[in-house]
């Protein structure tokens, strides 16, 4: 295991304190960076671990938005009445992830400044247009995750920077959201494709809003703006289906990587639109105004 | 590297080591502590649950916490079961149904279903396969830790 000298804040502005030390990286959960610190691919001389500022681990419902502390850990998303009434996608998500030992441990926080095209809870949190409070010592700034995430592993965080929260605004009406990801199998496994997706219909049956969200198709979790543009004011058909999954071809850009290939990427990415699309519908569908 | 002091209840009892900070809660509970139920299977991966502990009363990967993140926490691994030379109803459990044949996994799956037990006392099937999910078993199977679990859920053991 490689050397580091290691700091553990209680409070916020400790964290703030020593992360302004030249040198620092960020320790959340563990779950991601101590395996790799075992194997050589990730390194620090100065670990600076969050996991004891209680302060950031919250899930709090402040009116008009809903604001998840970034230590919240994926359990304790999972479990969350508020979530699974606000943002069924995102308890879809984090449900998926792993298993019990590691949603236990791992972090919001932390699964989004890893910033993996994979990462399952970050679909679900750009279909709601989430932004990041990020704090340092010289201030406080605001940006939208969308933005945050600027390839596979980067992110805009800036030396002393820290992620303190995430928050976005619930949707309200006859609205539902899925959240469906492929892997090798059910436990454990990183996914090949994910999506969320959240769709909104007026009382005549239309789509009146549309967000859909595909990961592993490109550099980092991307929304799919094109095909969520050529949606709104439709009515939810089958064959409207099709159509979504010809427009996503153009849209994704997908790899082959020791997952997976381009081509099932392409295909399966295809199918999951029509099948999270499906499901967020039926929950529309079933809300009553 | 400088050492750390790390304080925490490991099965009740306060426990404070000094250690380098490089070395996981796995490493101290084995080669510290002489707590050896924890185990190491897949090489510090989180993917075999072999050294599940419970912390705070949630199942965690020990191989995967930095000794210095357990600071102020309460701890139970396999040994802290044991109440007055009594083996746990789950540990009964196990042994009675069969669910046991090498034993490496054992700690960790008991362990994980104690942590599921005690939040949810009566779990279907499929709660526990999804609880057990983190726990690789490489000989037994699973239907035989499932039997075990309700065998203790539901009290049909002689205490």
């Amino acid at each position: 295991m490689q050397e580091f000298n290691y700091y553990r804040p209680v409070t916020i502005t400790e964290l703030k304190e020593n992360l302004s030390q030249p040198g620092t990286r960020i320790l959340a959960g563990g779950t991601d960076i101590v395996p790799k610190m075992r194997q050589g691919k990730f390194s620090a001389s100065i670990l600076v671990d969050t996991s004891g500022v209680q302060a950031m681990r919250f899930i709090e419902d402040q009116g008009n938005e809903i604001v998840l502390g970034a230590l919240t850990t994926h359990q304790e998303a999972a479990d969350s009445a508020l979530l699974k009434n606000i943002n069924p996608a995102l308890v879809m998500a984090v449900e998926s992830i792993g298993c019990q030992q590691t949603r236990c441990r791992g972090t919001l926080g932390g699964n989004i400044a890893n910033a993996s095209p994979a990462a399952d809870t970050i679909p679900p949190l750009l279909i709601f247009d989430a932004t990041l409070l990020l704090q340092s010592l010289s201030g406080d700034r605001r940006i939208p995750l969308e933005k945050f995430l600027l390839g596979p592993g980067e992110t805009d965080l800036q030396e002393g920077e820290f992620i303190h929260s995430i928050s976005f605004k619930p949707m309200f009406g006859l609205w539902g959201s899925a959240f469906i990801k492929v892997g090798k199998r059910s436990g454990m496994a990183v996914s090949i494709v994910n999506i969320a997706v959240a769709v909104e219909l007026n009382d005549k049956g239309k789509i009146s809003d549309i967000r859909i969200a595909l990961g592993s198709v490109a550099p980092t979790v991307i929304r799919c703006r094109k095909i969520e543009q050529s949606l709104i004011g439709k009515e939810p058909k089958p064959a409207l289906m099709k159509e979504i999954q010809d427009a996503c071809q153009e849209e994704i850009s997908p790899i082959t990587d020791i997952r997976s290939t381009e081509e099932y990427r392409d295909h399966a990415a295809a199918v999951i639109i029509h099948r999270a699309l499906e499901t967020a519908v039926d929950q529309a569908k079933g809300k009553t105004r | 590297m400088k050492e750390i002091s790390v304080a925490f209840l490991l099965n009740g009892n306060k426990t404070s080591v000094t250690s380098l900070p490089n070395r996981t809660l796995l490493d101290v509970l084995r080669t510290d502590l002489g707590f050896t139920g924890a185990k190491d299977a897949c090489g510090g991966e989180g993917e075999c649950g072999a050294c599940t502990v419970i912390l705070n009363g949630k199942p965690v990967n020990s191989c995967m916490i930095f000794i210095g993140q357990v600071e102020g926490t309460q701890i139970t691994t396999i040994e802290g079961l044991l109440e007055k030379g009594e083996y746990h109803r789950l540990q009964k459990a196990f042994v009675e149904t069969g669910a046991v044949q090498c034993g490496f996994c054992t700690p960790g799956a008991i362990l994980t279903a104690k942590a599921l037990l005690d939040e949810n006392p009566h779990p279907t099937d499929q709660e526990i396969r999804e609880g057990l999910s983190g726990n690789l078993c490489r000989c037994t199977g699973y239907n035989k830790m499932i039997d075990a679990i309700h065998l203790a859920e539901l009290g049909g053991l002689d205490d």
